[in-house]
């Protein structure tokens, strides 16, 4: 009894307290964010959480940045379900969705960014389009569908470290993702991506079933048949075939070669999409995917790591054993067979300036085509310009006036004094006139920090127009964006991403 | 000793010292035009890969050579310049960013690409090399350059032409005098006897917002800057509805005249463009105080502030339109500084 008041007496005294020392707070939030990973011999999906700050201070507009990310929850590692060779079974993709959601503790509400990505040939089967845009309507309001070879590679590269790592050595490495399907290549130095490429390598190329071959894949096929008669393995073959392991070696020699930009004509069956871009020296190599996983074995014990009937392993013993790749030194990665949907969970967001003007009733807007306009640093040479490039942005992403909405993405703009921005306003208006759909919101996506009295200009001069205007993003022309529910700190999460089905 | 004479020789000295580099020989100083002894801005705010944007100080461009006497005269920020003038220089100025920027002067640096990576994250004048132990020689004249346009900027006057465009009429505070201004900053707190009694037969009383427009310690930075700020504060206003009363501008005022004003007027918010006191990265900085109900004794805390508008920092136009939304949540929880944090909770 006496305790007990005792303590309730201290107890109110600390309240008190903590009143009269409560501080500033800088403006704070908390996101959740998914990412699945739908691969060629797995699937798998990783749950997150961002933190966001205002990391500006008292005296400045707001900046809110991303300063924290910490993986909640890794599902194990599930082969992909396939209904037939050339479909995904997608109940069965969202099953294993909702059942990882459910032992995370969350729902699909609670997802407010992330994105969900078809890689390696899983991206080529039939319902592979489908699948992944119906997978980002359920999982989540705002989840984002993804798919491309050399967005493959850069998710991996920042999944697996190797980002990081040419971030903080400032060398040039090259981030080798090798999974069922493809082995997709990113270089990176101190940071910026240099190039990629992608190849037909993986472990699931050629499958076995007992001790025969169940099957080969096309480009194999092609390849094998290159090499003549006395290489051929087909279905039906016995699995010892000496062909396999000359296939393996030959595939660590076509990564080497790629590495030093020097494909051979024989070795082009195996390339997919355009050569090595990049044009530095490699100087180390991240190896990540499942045949990294062969190698180094972190996932050992885990659930989910399954004895695979296919080639895998050899050519994971094809590449520890390669001569031409030991010149380089190998970097261990973070990751190895989840380095993907680690980037695709946490390395595609990012987050607009603060001072923006979007609609909330027409958030969140999802594959949107961005057209880029430069202004060379001059307005009048971008306002002339402005009526053709939105008559050709027109012609590209909406040919048969469909209502095919896009972005606009202005650069290079020089500074814009107030009636610069009412003339830039005016010009914008009446040149999408020429949209067939004039109820569609205007997005405009500035480089420079602009978007609040360019969208609130915009208002003012057509009140009725529905206007998202957004800043700081940095895209590309040709991609395409995703912008999300309007978040408490007063910005939006965007994902920029390629669309991009091998077929 | 005559400025004139220290201008000509500064500009000569400059000029020979650049000539002298090499072309192409990867110094900072020959990728630098003779008149830009500019002044870097810096980007303060964005969280994205900074790209500095340079123009000069001074409108050095402007300047011209009287052969008859030699001498080179220098723009000043008096009527005589157009704003007009001043704005053609500076596109022209921007132009030339990739040009000037980056300027390393470091001799054979161990690593150029993260020399030019650290120099990008700083207006601050580091990697600029050196002369034994000191600077070099253009380095510290840049150095004196940037100081004198600082000295500049407070000694200045805001130009007419620019209040009548804006529709500003001028008060003053208890200060006539420079000096006395930079001595005595009580009186610039206070409204002059003249001023209370025109701002109470020329304004409306008892508006939502109340903007005043004021040099400050930095008259460069109203010239530069207000009237963009300005003018999107008012569209910002006008589209979120809210009224804003007569406005007028304080010849050598300081931030807490905002309290006389306050106090003759009645305004619920006000709204004080000022120039910031000068520094080496930008003499050009205007700030906005923001205030619910200023009156006598007012305390600091209570104001609040958005700092750093300028051409490098926040950029007016869109400072202006982001004031308003400020506004409207003073408005809402009838506080602003520190009461206002408090009360948001």
């Amino acid at each position: 009894m006496f305790n007990n008041s005792l303590n309730s007496k201290a107890h109110r005294h600390f309240r008190i307290e903590v009143i009269i020392i409560k501080r500033y707070e800088p403006q704070k939030e908390d996101i959740l964010s998914a990412g699945i990973d739908i691969g060629t011999s797995t699937t798998k999906l990783v749950i997150s959480k961002f933190s966001l700050m205002n990391m500006a201070g008292g005296m400045h507009m707001p900046r809110i940045e991303i300063i924290n990310k910490e993986v909640l929850y890794r599902s194990p590692i599930y082969r992909t379900p396939l209904r037939t060779t050339t479909t995904i079974d997608m109940e069965a993709v969202e099953t294993i969705v909702r059942e990882e959601y459910a032992k995370a503790g969350i729902e699909a509400k609670d997802i407010q960014t992330g994105a969900v990505i078809i890689t390696g040939e899983t991206a080529t089967k039939q319902n592979a389009e489908e699948t992944i845009h119906s997978l980002s309507d359920h999982a989540g309001e705002f989840l984002v569908a993804t798919a491309g070879p050399d967005l493959e590679g850069i998710i991996a590269a920042k999944g697996s470290g190797a980002y990081e790592y040419s971030k903080k050595t400032g060398k040039v490495i090259a981030n080798i993702d090798i999974g069922g399907g493809t082995a997709n290549v990113a270089v990176y130095k101190a940071g910026k991506l240099c190039g990629t490429c992608t190849l037909h390598i993986g472990g699931r190329l050629i499958e076995f079933a007992g001790n025969q071959i169940k099957s080969v894949s096309p480009p194999i096929k092609k390849l094998l048949q290159q090499w003549g008669p006395s290489s051929a393995a087909k279905e039906g073959d016995s699995r010892h075939v000496t062909v396999i392991q000359k296939l393996t070696d030959f595939m660590a020699a076509v990564i080497a070669r790629m590495l030093n930009r020097e494909l051979l004509e024989s070795d082009k069956p195996l390339l997919l999409g355009h050569e090595p871009d990049w044009q530095e020296d490699i100087e180390v190599i991240m190896f990540s995917g499942g045949i990294s996983e062969c190698i180094y074995k972190y996932e050992t014990g885990a659930a989910g790591t399954a004895q695979y009937d296919d080639i895998g392993e050899m050519l994971a013993a094809s590449l520890r054993e390669s001569k031409e790749l030991s010149l380089w030194k190998w970097v261990k990665p973070f990751e190895t067979v989840r380095a993907t949907v680690l980037g695709a969970g946490t390395q595609t967001t990012e987050i607009s300036g603060a001072t923006i003007h979007v609609e909330s009733n027409e958030l969140p807007l999802r594959n949107l085509p961005v057209y880029q306009i430069p202004f060379g640093q001059v307005l009048q040479d971008g306002l002339k310009r402005m009526p053709e490039a939105i008559t050709q942005a027109l012609e590209i992403y909406d040919p048969q006036r469909e209502g095919q909405n896009f972005a606009l993405y202005l650069t290079e703009m020089p500074y814009l004094g107030f009636r610069d921005i009412q003339e830039l306003a005016a010009v914008i208006l009446s040149s999408i006139q020429a949209k067939p759909n004039h109820q569609q919101p205007l997005v405009i996506v500035l480089e420079s920090d602009h978007a609040k009295v360019l969208g609130q200009t915009l208002k003012v001069q057509n009140p009725s127009g529905s206007i998202i205007c957004i800043d700081q993003i940095r895209v590309e022309h040709g991609d395409y964006i995703d912008i999300g529910h309007l978040l408490q700190t007063s910005v939006v999460p965007v994902v920029i991403k390629t669309l991009t089905f091998h077929h | 000793m005559n400025p004139e004479l220290i201008e000509k020789i500064t500009r000569l000295i400059v000029e020979k010292l650049q000539a002298q580099n090499p072309p192409g020989g990867g110094g900072a100083a020959n990728s630098v035009a003779p008149s830009a002894s500019a002044v870097k801005f810096w980007d303060h705010t964005s969280s994205s890969e900074p790209k500095n944007i340079s123009r000069p100080a001074l409108n050095v461009s402007d300047a011209k050579v009287e052969e008859g006497q030699g001498r080179i005269e220098f723009g000043n920020y008096s009527e005589s310049n157009s704003v007009r003038k001043k704005e053609s220089a500076v596109k022209k100025e921007e132009q030339r960013t990739e040009a000037i920027y980056p300027a390393s002067g470091v001799e054979n640096p161990f690593d150029p690409e993260e020399l030019k990576n650290l120099i990008s994250k700083t207006p601050s004048r580091i990697g600029v090399g050196r002369a034994g132990s000191r600077p070099k020689t253009d380095t510290w004249l840049k150095f004196r350059f940037d100081h004198a346009a600082a000295v500049d900027a407070v000694y200045g006057d805001v130009n007419e032409e620019l209040l009548k465009r804006l529709d500003l009429f001028k008060v003053s505070t208890k200060v006539r005098d420079k000096e006395v201004y930079i001595r005595r900053p009580d009186l610039g707190r206070k409204l002059s006897d003249e001023a209370k009694q025109m701002i109470s037969e020329k304004c409306r009383k008892a508006p939502t917002v109340q903007i005043i427009v004021s040099d400050g310690l930095s008259s460069s930075a109203v010239e530069e800057n207000v009237e963009d700020v300005y003018l999107s504060l008012q569209q910002s206003l006008k589209s979120l509805g809210l009224d804003s009363g007569t406005p007028f501008y304080i010849e050598k005022g300081r931030v807490a005249v905002m309290d006389d004003v306050g106090e003759a007027l009645l305004p619920k918010v006000v709204v004080l463009l000022i120039g910031e006191r000068p520094g080496l990265v930008s003499a050009e900085s205007l700030s906005a105080y923001l205030c619910f109900e200023p009156r006598k004794g007012t305390i600091e805390a209570d104001r609040m502030v958005i700092s750093n508008i300028h051409k490098g920092g926040i950029p007016p136009v869109e400072a202006g339109a982001y004031l308003g939304t400020v506004i409207q949540k003073i408005l809402k929880y009838e506080a602003s500084g520190v009461s206002l944090v408090q009360k948001e909770g």
